[in-house]
């Protein structure tokens, strides 16, 4: 196999999905950074989020591009519903309850984009889409767009953890939680404000795999795992962790279709993790608070 | 120093019984502080010295008396709702955002604050300068001497009054703790009342303008440095010999 062959069939769709591994490790980083527990519900949150943008797409005939902004913003309002919903009331009770917590409301999410989406295979667009080629190098425009949007995202959100005054309360809230309430700091708005970003990037990460593949009611629980691996293997609590996590795993499923049987791609991110954990706990930048 | 000179203390407390959960380690509790003073707080361990200090930010369920500062009732009040009203509270572990830069923790310090975030930065930097050119450092990777500067300086960004500090010099050596108490003292030259519970009680009485002796949640003795360390049965009971 010649480099530009390896760099057409598994580089470029490894990146891809490495990115949106990516997006999901983002959120889970989050949540285990400001709010500290490990959150189930993130892949069905991806699924509600691309359904969402499905939705739009098919009622009213908008670009799916277009579509995603408005399917991003449903899927924050929903996040913070949840939150106050299902996780507020536990704020104070061991994490574990929160974790089971958010188990069930994957469940849920999921029985609610099977009853109204249905059970079967949809897709944002008909058809096959041919790639462009540039200088040999194959890559389809919605796979280019995809690498574009993640990139701004992740732009975007470091600007904003870095830059402003509630970016930083969340840092800070994340850093030393007692600190920041003795600090004056609206514990209970930054948590909102979390929730929305990460119904921002699930939204985003669905979205992503959606038009790059196609929209099925488990495709974000199936994502877990890998977005799990990614935010560990990266270190947990480090954004710039959750995206090298996220390329490592993506790039090694897709590369991995060479030597195992495509069956145990999803296989290969639980093998990740499992070395990773024996090896080095902390992650590949050691991991921290945000 | 006399009350009367400068028109009352700024903080009383009278009679405060509290505690966690449902057991009570405060049991009437009586302490004044006045303006520009430094005042001790001292004991044996378990003497409820930090509780007192907690149960003055609200940090703990005060069950009986009452707290004043500056004339209002702040009994029960959240503690964000203190910090607002000009007590700053610096706690005894965990006192800076160790992965923040030095300059994003005074400016967590300042977060209730909409106006005036430059100055209020200026006079922090003034009264600790060796924090300018640590601004753009993780407030984890300093000196343990360097980083009370940052805890005072977060608690220092809203101007308090008055600052409570739990056991500043905790876990440092004695070339620290010498610094920390000239940390102290340039907190008060700029006008801010200082209230501190201190573990190592010769030093603190020492260097404190007055102090309380508490044990078991109760009041045991108070009066000025000198004066508690020549009292042989204070000092035999409660202050190490």
């Amino acid at each position: 196999m010649d480099l530009l062959s390896f760099v057409n069939f598994y580089l470029i769709p490894g990146i891809v999905l490495g990115a949106i591994y990516a997006l999901g490790a983002i959120g889970i980083t989050l949540v285990f950074g400001v709010l500290r527990f490990a959150h189930l519900a993130h892949g069905d949150m991806a699924t509600l989020g691309a359904f969402l943008a499905l939705a739009l797409v098919t009622g009213l005939g908008l670009n799916p591009w277009v579509a995603l902004p408005f399917a991003m913003a449903a899927t924050a309002v929903i996040a913070v519903t949840l939150h106050w919903l299902f996780y507020e009331h536990l704020r104070r009770r061991s994490a574990i309850l929160t974790v089971i917590a958010s188990l069930g409301v994957a469940l849920m999410l999921r029985a609610v984009v099977q009853v109204i989406w249905g059970a079967d295979s949809q897709s944002y667009v008909g058809g096959i889409t041919r790639p462009e080629s540039y200088f040999g190098i194959r890559i389809k425009d919605r796979e280019l767009w995809t690498l574009g949007a993640t990139v701004a995202l992740v732009i975007g959100l470091q600007l904003f953890l870095t830059f402003t005054r509630w970016g930083k309360a969340m840092r800070a809230m994340s850093d030393n939680p007692d600190l920041a309430r003795l600090s004056g700091i609206d514990t209970r708005l930054t948590t909102a404000l979390t929730w929305t970003i990460i119904g921002l990037l699930c939204a985003a990460a669905g979205f992503f795999l959606g038009i790059n593949t196609e929209l099925k009611p488990l495709m974000g629980w199936y994502m877990l795992l890998p977005m799990f691996a990614a935010a560990i293997l990266g270190g947990v609590g480090r954004i710039e962790g959750a995206i090298l996590g996220g390329m490592v795993i993506g790039i090694a499923e897709e590369c991995s279709v060479r030597f195992l049987p495509a069956e145990y791609k999803s296989a290969l991110a639980f093998v990740i993790l499992l070395i990773m954990l024996a090896v080095r706990p902390t992650g590949l930048l050691r991991g921290k608070v945000l | 120093m006399s009350h009367t000179q400068t028109g009352g203390p700024i903080l009383s407390v009278a009679g405060v019984s509290g505690g966690y959960g449902g057991a009570d380690i405060l049991h009437g509790i009586d302490m004044t502080v006045g303006p520009h003073e430094i005042v001790g707080i001292v004991g044996p361990n378990g003497a409820g010295k930090s509780t007192a200090l907690k149960a003055i930010f609200g940090l703990v369920q005060v069950r009986g008396g009452a707290i004043r500062f500056e004339n209002r009732d702040i009994t029960g009040w959240a503690p964000n709702r203190i910090v607002r009203c000009g007590i700053g509270y610096v706690p005894q572990v965990d006192n800076v955002f160790r992965e923040m830069t030095v300059a994003e923790n005074l400016e967590m310090g300042a977060f209730l604050r909409r106006h005036g975030l430059d100055e209020a930065l200026e006079r922090v930097y003034t009264l600790f300068p060796d924090l300018v050119e640590k601004r753009r450092k993780a407030a984890g990777s300093l000196s343990g001497g360097q980083r009370q500067m940052v805890a005072f300086g977060r608690a220092l960004m809203l101007d308090p009054q008055l600052l409570l500090l739990d056991e500043p010099t905790a876990g440092l050596s004695p070339r620290y703790r010498e610094q920390i108490f000239q940390i102290v003292r340039d907190v008060r030259a700029a006008g801010v009342a200082v209230l501190l519970v201190e573990q190592h009680a010769k030093q603190a009485l020492a260097f404190c303008d007055r102090a309380y002796v508490l044990a078991s949640g109760r009041n045991r003795a108070e009066g000025t440095g000198p004066g508690l360390v020549a009292d042989r049965e204070i000092a035999q009971m409660f202050l190490g010999g």
